[in-house]
């Protein structure tokens, strides 16, 4: 199950792909990766399919978005092959179709991979594990964890916030100059009273003996094992393996260079 | 590398990561549409190019209050990671866009060898991060396929957004931060109190 991987072992299995796919240009490589991120991702974790698709919905949309402009104003290093249609003073190539289905593909790889790292980290231990394998120092990785609780109670305050404002009589705003002024007499408070909290929160922990050494112990140890290992070997490997695919079928296009 | 770095800094860092990371997602909507606006053009997606100075702002306020070498990197990277945190969709992805956004505000601080704050030079640090974000995405997002005047306007629009949102509002917003005296055990609000001393002598 791919909730029970190391997660910084996760991160980096998610990152390199990301980082890989941005090489090519043609249709073939990202669609097939695509489609083995959706295997891989209802067949090895939970995620309920309705709760998958509310997430990478706007990946969709935004996917779509990039691949008609990238298709509409393609550059001529893009734009080879015949024109397929015109539209206004616009000519979609044959080339520039590529390139523009190929760009969103690319994005919904990154969008697939990322809902799969993101609907199945915890993240206590991701900060654990970034604090443990990749030796990020304590002071960092609880100084974020502290800030990162502030959340529910931001929510808190701006409610208390609205409220005040509210029995004390301030009418919602009306018009840009209005718009501004509610939103100074929002953010300055809430950042201050953040501000605030960051303080006591730091000098709370110091005093109950956090030095942010990092020579410590840890109550939850984080390992990285075997599977961790083979679930990375999976998803290198099945890119590896598409990249050589990609390759011998002659789809493979690099920079608008085709390789194969 | 946490030597220099008080707790509470850090925390404060993480603070400002938290809330500009909840602002970002409310300015999505204003970017949703401008995006829903541009479609039929089919230049949507630039309209996230306008609201992308509040992706750079923590950089700059965190360089600007706590005055260190590595602030506007370190709070960057730390913003990618409470959005990590938060569940951001955009995920892991987002650390590497940080760690280079910081490094682009990061470049400005380390040429005035982190001795000039003043507004010109968080403007500046702003334009060298949109720029530096802009050559990323030409790889990451496939941007250098389009064609050269479409780079050319979209650039344009991220650093004015970069100038604008990150340099001068997020200036304004320290100074009225340091103004309610929250900043006081901070290096912008030493400055502050220093300067009201010298002003009542």
């Amino acid at each position: 199950m791919v909730s029970s991987i190391n997660p910084s072992l996760k991160m980096f299995t998610v990152l390199i792909p990301g980082i890989v796919l941005g090489l090519t240009y043609d249709v073939f490589t990202p669609l097939v990766y695509l489609m083995f991120i959706l295997v891989v991702t209802f067949t090895m974790t939970t995620i309920p399919l309705l709760r998958w698709l509310k997430f990478f919905s706007p990946f969709l949309l935004i996917a779509a978005g990039f691949a008609w402009m990238t298709m509409l104003y393609t550059n001529q290093a893009f734009s080879g092959g015949e024109v397929i249609f015109r539209l206004w003073m616009l000519e979609v190539t044959t080339g520039s179709l590529q390139t523009g289905l190929s760009v969103g593909f690319r994005s919904l790889c990154f969008g697939a991979l990322s809902l799969m790292f993101i609907l199945t980290t915890d993240s206590t231990k991701l900060m654990l594990s970034l604090m443990q394998q990749c030796k990020l120092p304590p002071k960092l990785t609880y100084g974020i964890l502290a800030g990162y609780r502030f959340l529910p109670i931001f929510r808190h305050e701006l409610k208390i916030l609205q409220q005040a404002h509210r029995i004390r009589g301030v009418a919602r705003a009306r018009g840009i100059k209005g718009r501004v002024n509610q939103f100074q007499r929002y953010a300055i408070p809430l950042l201050a009273n953040g501000i605030r909290k960051a303080e006591r929160v730091a000098i709370a922990m110091e005093s109950k003996g956090f030095t942010g050494d990092p020579d410590r112990t840890h109550y939850h140890k984080m390992i990285v094992g075997k599977r961790d290992w083979l679930f990375f070997t999976l998803m290198i490997g099945a890119l590896i393996t598409v990249f050589v695919l990609s390759y011998h079928l002659g789809y493979l296009e690099i920079f608008g260079r085709s390789f194969g | 590398m946490t030597k220099q770095w008080k707790l509470k800094e850090i925390v404060l860092m993480s603070v400002l990561g938290v809330v500009f990371g909840v602002i970002y997602l409310l300015f999505f909507l204003v970017g949703e549409g401008l995006r829903n606006i541009l479609v039929p053009f089919g230049l949507a997606p630039l309209g996230y190019e306008v609201i992308y100075g509040v992706w750079f702002i923590v950089s700059i306020m965190a360089a600007y209050i706590l005055r260190k070498p590595g602030a506007a990197f370190t709070a960057e990277f730390i913003a990618g990671v409470v959005e990590v945190l938060l569940g951001t969709a955009a995920g892991p992805g987002l650390l590497l866009s940080a760690a280079i956004q910081g490094a682009g505000a990061e470049l400005v601080f380390a040429i005035t060898k982190w001795k000039d704050y003043r507004l010109r030079i968080l403007i500046l640090a702003g334009v060298s991060t949109a720029i530096i974000s802009f050559a990323w995405h030409l790889y990451f997002a496939g941007m250098i396929a389009l064609a050269p005047w479409l780079l050319a306007s979209a650039l344009s629009v991220r650093i004015i957004s970069a100038a604008l949102i990150s340099g001068v509002f997020g200036k304004w917003l320290s100074d009225q931060l340091a103004k309610t005296g929250v900043l006081r055990g901070y290096a912008l609000g030493k400055e502050l109190q220093r300067k009201q001393k010298h002003d009542t002598a």
